[in-house]
């Protein structure tokens, strides 16, 4: 190894162990007694336990931690295919083409990013109530293929700038037409936007509490952050042994993905022989 | 202009959604099985029980079906609120003391006066709750279980201290004198108590002890700038002493309590807490009562801690009525709840409960100080909690040294008149 | 449209409108408009109606379970004379100036360190975007407080160097310092995008500036720094905005009231408390649009800068 590639890895890792010591305090406090969490100043448990996990995985009220874990995940899953789709569609549009109203459409979508959701939740939730859609993942997913989150197709829209026109032209040329276009040009060249946007959708589908909250009611259908709630009781005391174990167990299918998903970052427009 | 004109139909438009959004539901078939919805707060825990009385409940009335949704205190209330201004609230709900009047006098609760006697029997609620689930003189919630104001205590500290344990008919100088003694024995590594100037109830309780209220009966505060900047003198007098638990530490450790983590030798809280505390620190606790200068006034009463309504758009009145009479009467439910959402409510669930450990030294503290226990007042005003929050807040920048107490008592009663007012 | 058009033109000589383009702009149009249809769909059905719906409630006194009632202008005036408003926006203002410049330059130079193709690539980026992956629950805001504890972690590392600060999470001097480091701490969002834009940019760019000479620094201002420009206005818009709108992290730390002392009542936790706890939909209404006009003109401004530069290599310059 080259003395640069030491050093490299060397810097890496002594910035790593200060990022990721909280992490490490977690995970070492789910071994700890639930009592003990709080105020102890060791990192390490005295007497390690699994008593954490035990009740954790024991589930709630006869619905089983698996449960759980199978609802979050169809929202997870269902939430990546249409906001991948909605904002790519979305993006192509207001980066590559031309048209009346462009203008006014993008400031429109921006400035839905800057009212905060708290004052939109009522309004939006009678909307779903008139239609019978309460209790149901519909108000969860419908935004997602509608290409509501428009943080993600302003991120398609910056990434597919970046790509030269002259592609474009060639290929109409060549007698391309804009879905020609869209799919065998854009698509394959926004590939690192389109991954961003499939792990962001993710991980926040994932760890979304409020919009569960205000639309599920029936505790079988809750997804992991609503269940992980459950452990928190002000009157008689709130168990953080197993919600921090829980929230260490719902993290494994997040860092899976991640880690799955992150690799093909890593091909970039360089290795596709494009020249700029 | 046109513009103008599309704004306003799809303003009209969207306030017409709005409007139906209020009288939605669909109808239900009239022949077969009722389902009622059912919401109340809780953990893990409680769902467990939650459910298996429920299953006793159906089996009971088979024509009842019951589908329970829950969420943790915060989480529920946040809930609720949409929930209700979308027009879908449950059919019956638990309801918290401070929320009451709230939601009653915005016409979202069912009058349960209607079902008293046929489908809802009140008859064996405890003497002090009776009738503490009433505005303006309809019934709009029944206690399921109550609590009141004590002082749990370390028996421990206070005899390596030196101090005789309190009992009944201590001062608040007693208090104060107790905690400065434990604070300097200990060199302050256990302090005393916490400061109880952070805590709306202590207020409650000194003025009850006074003869006065928090609220007046019209819903006006029940006390005066000069008597606020008494007590706030008091806190800040044991802050600067550094007597008490400074307010930095408690920060610090939430959401634990200061008394889960041996810090202090003492508090004064809701009766209840007792059980959270015991089972949190290996330190033997025990409840004493509430220093009082007056010494034939306690100023305690009995607080609904925990209540059930019937929204006022259920379709199913008398179904409803009924669960809630199964969750106060039933002794089939009171044993399988136990004392997981208090001491019960009823003198008939109070014996159907076997009470162990620290829910039986809850109990007997209530019952050592039955004969002084006052009716509750009526429900708060609209705004309670708000007004309490402030409260804390400004409770919390006082002993922070960031405003005088005289900033602390302007900030408070301007902020809880606007509150009041609106 | 065709007969005005050429008068149009007359009347602006510089536009260079040929022939060609104007078929190009038609052709695109319905193309445009397919593409965005989904779009078109949500904002309609989703966005539109319950924006005017709060738009319209700002100019109400609404509290949730009884119909608005229409005050006018009342609810902006009252914020003006509202302690407690002016305090969450002296809050929110600090922690974005801060916030937002710090959480960028630490995702940009970590995700400049992870841009090569040595061994291990792939766990170092997964173990950075380690801490953005746990969702804002009670174990966030328990372990981010045990780290900031008197005598813990932080207050000894601290000592070691000669600081005495005690611990930062009861401190109201530290308490907004500590919700940046958080910030900060979740870096994996910006950090991917930017990784995401590095990868775009072509190898060869760099390696003829290799050739002619040019250092690492000179690289990075002139290749690397223009060609990503367009992702670091992105991540420098959106951290902008969501800054302003900072709310979970902030309730789980510092509670409904801001605690302590009211130091982290942000904007969107008092808007909350009153839209919630205060049952004031009206009043939180109008703070959320007040918020949109001010973070609206931000993003003007922002967007308005960036023409000089932002560079996408579609553009033609």
């Amino acid at each position: 190894m080259k003395l640069s590639t030491v050093a490299w890895h060397a810097g890496v890792l002594a910035v790593l162990a200060i990022v990721l010591y909280p992490i490490v305090w977690v995970v070492a406090a789910t071994f700890k007694p639930s009592a003990d969490i709080i105020g102890s100043l060791s990192l390490l448990p005295s007497a390690p336990t699994t008593a954490n996990y035990e009740r954790a995985v024991e589930g709630i009220a006869s619905i089983s931690i698996g449960r759980f874990f199978w609802n979050s995940t169809i929202l997870a899953v269902l939430s990546v295919v249409g906001t991948v789709a909605s904002s790519a569609l979305a993006g192509y549009a207001f980066a590559r083409l031309r048209f009346r109203g462009r203008g006014a459409m993008f400031a429109l979508m921006i400035s839905t990013l800057l009212l905060p959701f708290h004052v939109l939740i009522i309004p939006q939730y009678a909307v779903f109530q008139r239609l019978g859609l309460i209790d149901t993942y519909v108000p969860l997913l419908i935004g997602k293929f509608l290409a509501a989150e428009a943080f993600f197709v302003f991120l398609m829209v910056q990434f597919m700038r970046t790509i030269p026109q002259e592609l474009d032209e060639s290929a109409k040329m060549d007698g391309a037409g804009h879905w020609g276009i869209f799919w065998h040009i854009i698509l394959p060249l926004a590939r690192p936007a389109l991954i961003t946007t499939a792990i962001f959708t993710f991980i926040w589908s994932w760890n979304d509490f409020f919009g569960p909250l205000v639309y599920l009611s029936t505790p079988d259908k809750y997804p992991l952050p609503l269940a992980l709630q459950l452990f928190v009781d002000e009157a008689s005391g709130s168990d953080f042994g197993a919600l921090m174990a829980m929230s260490m167990l719902a993290l494994v299918p997040v860092i899976l993905f991640f880690l799955f998903f992150q690799r093909f970052l890593v091909e970039g427009v360089s290795t596709s022989g494009l020249k700029g | 202009m046109g513009v103008m004109k599309r704004f306003t139909t799809v303003l009209a438009a969207v306030s017409l959604v709005f409007a139906g959004a209020a009288c939605g539901g669909d109808d239900e078939a009239e022949s077969g099985p009722v389902t009622l919805r059912y919401s109340w707060w809780g953990n893990a825990d409680r769902a467990a029980l939650v459910q298996k009385a429920i299953d006793l409940f159906q089996t009971k009335n088979p024509n009842i079906k019951v589908t329970p949704s829950f969420q943790e205190f915060e989480a529920y209330w946040q809930k609720m609120a949409t929930d209700t201004a979308g027009g879908n609230a449950p059919d019956v709900l638990q309801m918290d003391f401070a929320y009451l009047r709230e939601y009653a006098e915005r016409g979202v609760l069912y009058d349960l006066k209607k079902q008293e006697g046929e489908n809802l029997n009140t008859g064996d609620l405890l003497e002090g709750l009776k009738g503490a689930g009433e505005v303006d003189g309809g019934l709009y919630a029944v206690p399921v279980a109550g609590n009141t104001w004590g002082y749990v205590y370390s028996p421990a500290a206070y005899s390596k201290a030196g101090v005789p344990e309190p009992k009944l008919g201590w001062t608040w100088n007693d208090y104060r004198a107790a905690m400065e003694k434990i604070t300097k024995s200990t060199g302050g590594k256990m302090y005393g108590g916490g400061n109880y100037i952070g805590t709306y109830y202590n207020l409650e309780v000194q003025l009850r002890q006074e003869g006065k209220l928090l609220y007046t009966e019209d819903g006006k505060l029940g006390f005066d700038k000069p008597r606020l900047a008494k007590f706030f003198n008091e806190g800040k007098q044991l802050a600067d002493a550094k007597i008490v638990l400074p307010v930095e530490k408690g920060v610090q450790i939430k959401p634990k309590f200061a008394l889960e983590m041996d810090l202090i030798a003492g508090d004064l809280g809701w009766d209840n807490f007792m059980t959270r505390y015991a089972a949190a620190t290996k330190t033997e606790l025990k409840l004493g009562p509430v220093p009082s200068d007056n010494p034939a006034q306690l100023g305690q009463y009995l607080k609904p801690s925990m209540l059930m309504s019937v929204s006022a758009k259920s379709k199913h009145p008398e179904e409803s009525a009924k669960l809630i009479d199964f969750f106060i009467n039933d002794p089939g439910a009171g044993e399988i709840l136990g004392a997981n959402r208090g001491i019960p409510a009823t003198n008939g669930q109070r014996a159907a409960v076997k009470l162990e450990g620290p829910f039986a030294a809850v109990a007997a503290y209530e019952e050592s100080i039955k004969t002084q226990l006052e009716k509750a007042p009526p429900a708060p005003p609209k705004g309670a909690g708000t007004i309490e929050q402030a409260f804390i807040r400004i409770s919390e920048e006082l002993q922070y040294g960031r405003i005088s107490v005289d900033q602390a008592v302007d900030q408070f009663f301007t902020e809880a008149n606007e509150t009041l007012e609106s | 449209m065709a007969t005005v058009a050429p008068t149009r033109r007359a009347e602006a000589p510089g536009q260079p409108a040929g022939p060609r383009t104007r078929v190009r702009r038609s052709g695109d149009g319905v193309a445009g408009y397919l593409f965005l249809s989904p779009w078109i769909l949500g904002i309609l059905l989703l966005t539109i109606g319950p924006m005017l719906t709060s738009l319209y409630l700002s100019f109400t006194d609404y509290s949730l379970f009884t119909a608005p009632e229409w005050v006018g202008l009342d609810n902006y005036k009252r914020m003006f004379e509202d302690a407690r408003w002016l305090k969450s926006v002296q809050v929110t203002t600090i922690y974005v100036a801060v916030a937002v410049p710090v959480k960028l330059a630490a995702a940009l130079a970590v995700a400049l360190l992870l841009n090569n193709k040595r061994k291990g690539q792939g766990f170092y980026r997964a173990a950075f975007y380690g801490p953005s992956l746990i969702g804002a629950s009670v174990s966030l805001a328990i372990v981010w407080k045990a780290l900031f504890t008197d005598d813990a972690v932080v207050d000894r590392a601290l000592r070691v160097v000669g600081i005495h600060t005690g611990g930062w999470a009861g401190n109201p001097d530290f308490s907004l310092l500590m919700l940046v480091l958080l910030g900060a701490w979740q870096l994996g969002a910006p950090m991917v995008i930017f990784l995401a834009g590095l990868k775009q940019v072509p190898v060869e760019l760099h390696e003829a500036a290799h050739v002619d000479g040019a250092g690492r620094w000179r690289r990075f201002r002139s290749i690397t720094l223009p060609m990503i420009s367009p992702v670091v206005f992105f991540n420098l818009l959106l951290e902008t905005i969501n800054s302003f709108q900072v709310f979970t992290s902030a309730y789980i730390v510092g509670g409904p009231n801001g605690s302590p002392a009211g130091t982290t009542l942000f904007y969107t936790i008092y808007l909350y408390d009153r839209g919630f706890s205060d049952f004031r939909m009206g009043y939180a209404s109008a703070m959320a649009w007040m918020l949109l006009l001010g973070v609206g003109l931000i993003t003007l401004f922002l967007f308005r800068t960036a023409r000089g530069w932002v560079y996408y290599s579609g553009d033609k310059r």
